[in-house]
């Protein structure tokens, strides 16, 4: 038996370094696949990506092009012909001098210096602070919740 | 059996040999292999990678959008817009029949042809070279298998044939010609940039910019560029002419407000304008002989040296003989003792030569060069001629030259240098450089054009003398005609006689007309041009004054330039009118 068992023994241990070999073979493969999986993975969601990048650029040029067609369209209505055109049907006739009056609006002087009204300093101050945090937040939802507690407790013990 | 293991004996004995052999050339040819990746001349590499490359990428070229042009209030004067080409894949079409007929009634076309073309042979066929964005739409609803739509880009002029010799145009290949398309081709093209695209799926597309050209705002007003050319077409039908020019100028800063010629011609339609001639912009390639309108730089020329006073006179005796030639006046009368207000008020040649011979040869054409006759104005057009100014020392320079200059003749300039030179005056004396580009925009930032000073040929006093003069033109002259009530107008008129092309002599009855004024005269705000080659009627006080009146009475109002009654009071009040900048 002893014996039979060292012979298996013996047997098992001219096997072992073939298996191991045959193992990290297996798991070197394994580990190629993995990594040549989540390269392909990697690089054909890129490529995805950049195809619909692709897309979008197009179908940007495509809605510039369209705009600069509809600017050539309404550029093509707004000409001075038409405008006059329109004009005369809308009962519009041309100014002339014996028309046209001129006022003189006294203390008006369209050469002035442009005046900056200052901002009232009072009013900028009233302007409300935006200084919320995350912790602040938290400290707000508790204070509630206690006060609801609090006016719970009261009306209880009313 | 012994016969069978001499054989695997020979086998086995041979293999190793056989091995060697093949792993020798085996281990050749991976060396020849890396000496192609690692080793290779550059020329031999590149030539492979070039191979490499036509397999799996192709060559996109991106055109970029070219610049808009603006007038000076943000009306689009030259738009991009797609054509499309339009083809087809027969090898797709399921019911050629059906698909001709549709494409013939949308594309207007016959209905034969197209379905010839259907039912070919050929991988794929063009149907029509250019439809608009219109039939395109009309096409793509009809939804048919195999049409391809191919854009190609347009440049459209959508206010038509307004202003086409300041914008001029771009050709099939998308290059500018002529005006500013011509003028500022680099800044409004941008970059055309080629683009490589993979074929292999993994690779990434490109995302570069294109760098697209810069918008162009103009200083032109589109207005007033319309006002000038209905007027320009209706006094060249009403006097015949054969072809004119209006300039609408800002003196204070050489901004050009409109630049009217006639003939003109339909930027959309370039193609079909068989005389190259009307594509030019005759206001700045296009010389003539001013005639009197040069009186006005003779005298502020002789006034600035003090050569005369102001006060000048002489005895005008009907003829002048210099320079072996005789000088007569228009009427070829002798008007006796005149001032100089009353050579330029009866527009006396013999007063203006007397005036050049005063101020003498050397300083006359000195001035006039100061005034920029004989080179050009450096506008931002294209084809400007510098005019034809002979002086002392030219082969075609005689002594009569000198005089006759005086006079507007024997000299030739263009009317845009004729402008300019009068602007000086209007200007206090400094001479601004005529442009018609305001500003760029290029990725949204504006690049102004800054006015730029072409010289002082004048002081500020003597350019007030001299428009004191001019107004009594309008006043009380020969250019009576011009006035326009409410308003003081300074100006003159030029009546030219035309050179005979064979050469020597001038052409008998016929005339090129011109008048040249600003307004008003204490305040100029513009400078106007208004020249009619060939009228029926000779005189430019008959012909080109009226129309210089009315032109300028619709002007007035467009610009909101008030009278000059209520100038004063403004400026009674501490204020000023300058509306130019609307």
């Amino acid at each position: 038996m002893a014996q039979s068992w060292f012979k298996h023994a013996l047997q098992r241990s001219a096997l072992q370094p073939r298996r191991q070999t045959a193992s990290l073979a297996v798991l070197g493969m394994f580990v190629a696949i993995f990594i040549g999986a989540l390269y392909l993975s990697q690089a054909s969601s890129t490529s995805l990506l950049g195809r619909q990048l692709g897309d979008l650029i197009d179908e940007r040029d495509r809605i510039q092009q369209e705009n600069e067609a509809l600017r050539a369209e309404i550029a093509g209505y707004r000409t001075v012909e038409r405008l006059l055109r329109r004009a005369q049907e809308m009962g519009f006739a041309p100014a002339t001098n014996d028309t046209l009056r001129y006022l003189v609006v006294e203390g008006y002087n369209p050469d002035r210096d442009a005046v900056v009204i200052p901002v009232d300093a009072a009013l900028e101050e009233s302007l409300p602070e935006y200084d919320e945090s995350f912790l602040g937040w938290l400290q707000q939802q508790w204070d509630a919740l206690v006060g609801q507690v609090e006016r719970f407790n009261s009306s209880e013990s009313n | 059996m012994q016969k069978s293991f001499n054989q695997q004996e020979v086998v086995r004995r041979r293999t190793p040999f056989v091995v060697t052999i093949l792993v020798v050339i085996s281990a050749g040819l991976m060396l020849r292999l890396a000496s192609f990746q690692f080793s290779l001349p550059l020329e031999v590499q590149s030539y492979l990678e070039s191979l490499r490359d036509a397999g799996y990428t192709r060559t996109l070229e991106l055109a970029a959008d070219r610049g808009v042009i603006y007038d000076r209030n943000g009306e689009p004067l030259a738009v991009n817009t797609l054509d499309y080409m339009i083809g087809i894949s027969p090898n797709l079409v399921s019911e050629p029949q059906r698909t001709a007929q549709l494409l013939a009634s949308a594309l207007g076309l016959n209905e034969l042809e197209i379905y010839e073309k259907v039912r070919s042979d050929d991988p794929w066929v063009q149907i029509a070279p250019r439809i608009s964005a219109a039939v395109r739409q009309q096409v793509t609803a009809l939804d048919l298998p195999g049409v391809t739509l191919t854009p190609i880009p347009r440049r459209s002029y959508p206010q038509g044939p307004l202003a086409a010799q300041i914008i001029g145009f771009v050709g099939g290949d998308l290059v500018g010609y002529y005006g500013v398309e011509g003028y500022y081709q680099d800044q409004l093209a941008g970059q055309v940039r080629e683009r490589e695209i993979s074929r292999i799926p993994f690779d990434l597309p490109e995302t570069t910019q294109i760098g697209h050209g810069s918008d162009v705002v103009l200083t032109i007003d589109r207005d007033v560029q319309y006002l000038a050319e209905n007027e320009l077409l209706r006094s060249v039908q009403e006097s015949g002419a054969t072809g004119g020019t209006i300039i609408v100028m800002n003196p204070r800063n050489g901004e050009i407000l409109a630049l009217a010629n006639y003939p003109n011609f339909d930027p959309n339609a370039y193609f079909n304008i068989t005389d190259e001639n009307v594509l030019r912009n005759p206001a700045v390639n296009t010389i003539y002989e001013p005639g009197s309108v040069m009186k006005v730089i003779t005298v502020a020329a002789a006034l600035d040296r003090q050569a005369i006073a102001p006060d000048f006179s002489y005895v005008d005796s009907g003829v002048l003989n210099v320079a072996g030639i005789s000088v007569y006046n228009w009427d070829r009368q002798a008007y006796g003792a005149v001032d100089v207000t009353r050579v330029l008020v009866d527009s006396l040649n013999i007063g203006a030569a007397t005036v050049a011979l005063e101020m003498g040869r050397q300083p006359f054409y000195e001035e006039f060069n100061e005034f920029g006759f004989g080179r050009i104005t450096g506008v931002d057009l294209e084809g400007e001629e510098s005019g034809l100014m002979p002086v002392p020392g030219d082969p075609n320079w005689s002594e009569a030259n000198y005089v006759t200059s005086s006079f507007g003749q024997g000299i030739s300039v263009t009317p845009l240098q004729m402008l300019t030179a009068v602007c000086a005056i209007a200007n206090d004396g400094l001479m601004m450089q005529p442009h018609v580009v305001r500003q760029f925009v290029s990725n949204g930032e504006i690049i102004p054009a800054t006015p730029a000073a072409l010289g002082r040929p004048i002081s500020a006093e003597t350019a007030q003398q001299v428009t004191q003069m001019m107004v009594s033109v309008v006043e009380s002259g020969l250019d009576n005609p011009a006035r326009l009530p409410g308003y003081t107008i300074a100006g003159k008129t030029g009546t030219a006689e035309i050179p005979d092309p064979s050469g020597g002599f001038y052409q008998s009855g016929v005339s090129i007309t011109t008048f040249v004024g600003f307004l008003p005269a204490d305040d100029p705000q513009v400078a106007i041009l208004i020249k009619l080659d060939r009228p029926r009627e000779y005189w430019a006080s008959q012909v080109v004054a009226p129309v210089f009146s009315r032109f300028v009475e619709r002007l007035v109002i467009l610009m909101e330039i008030p009278t000059d009654d209520v100038r004063q009071q403004l400026s009674a009040l501490g204020g000023s009118v300058n509306n130019i900048n609307r």
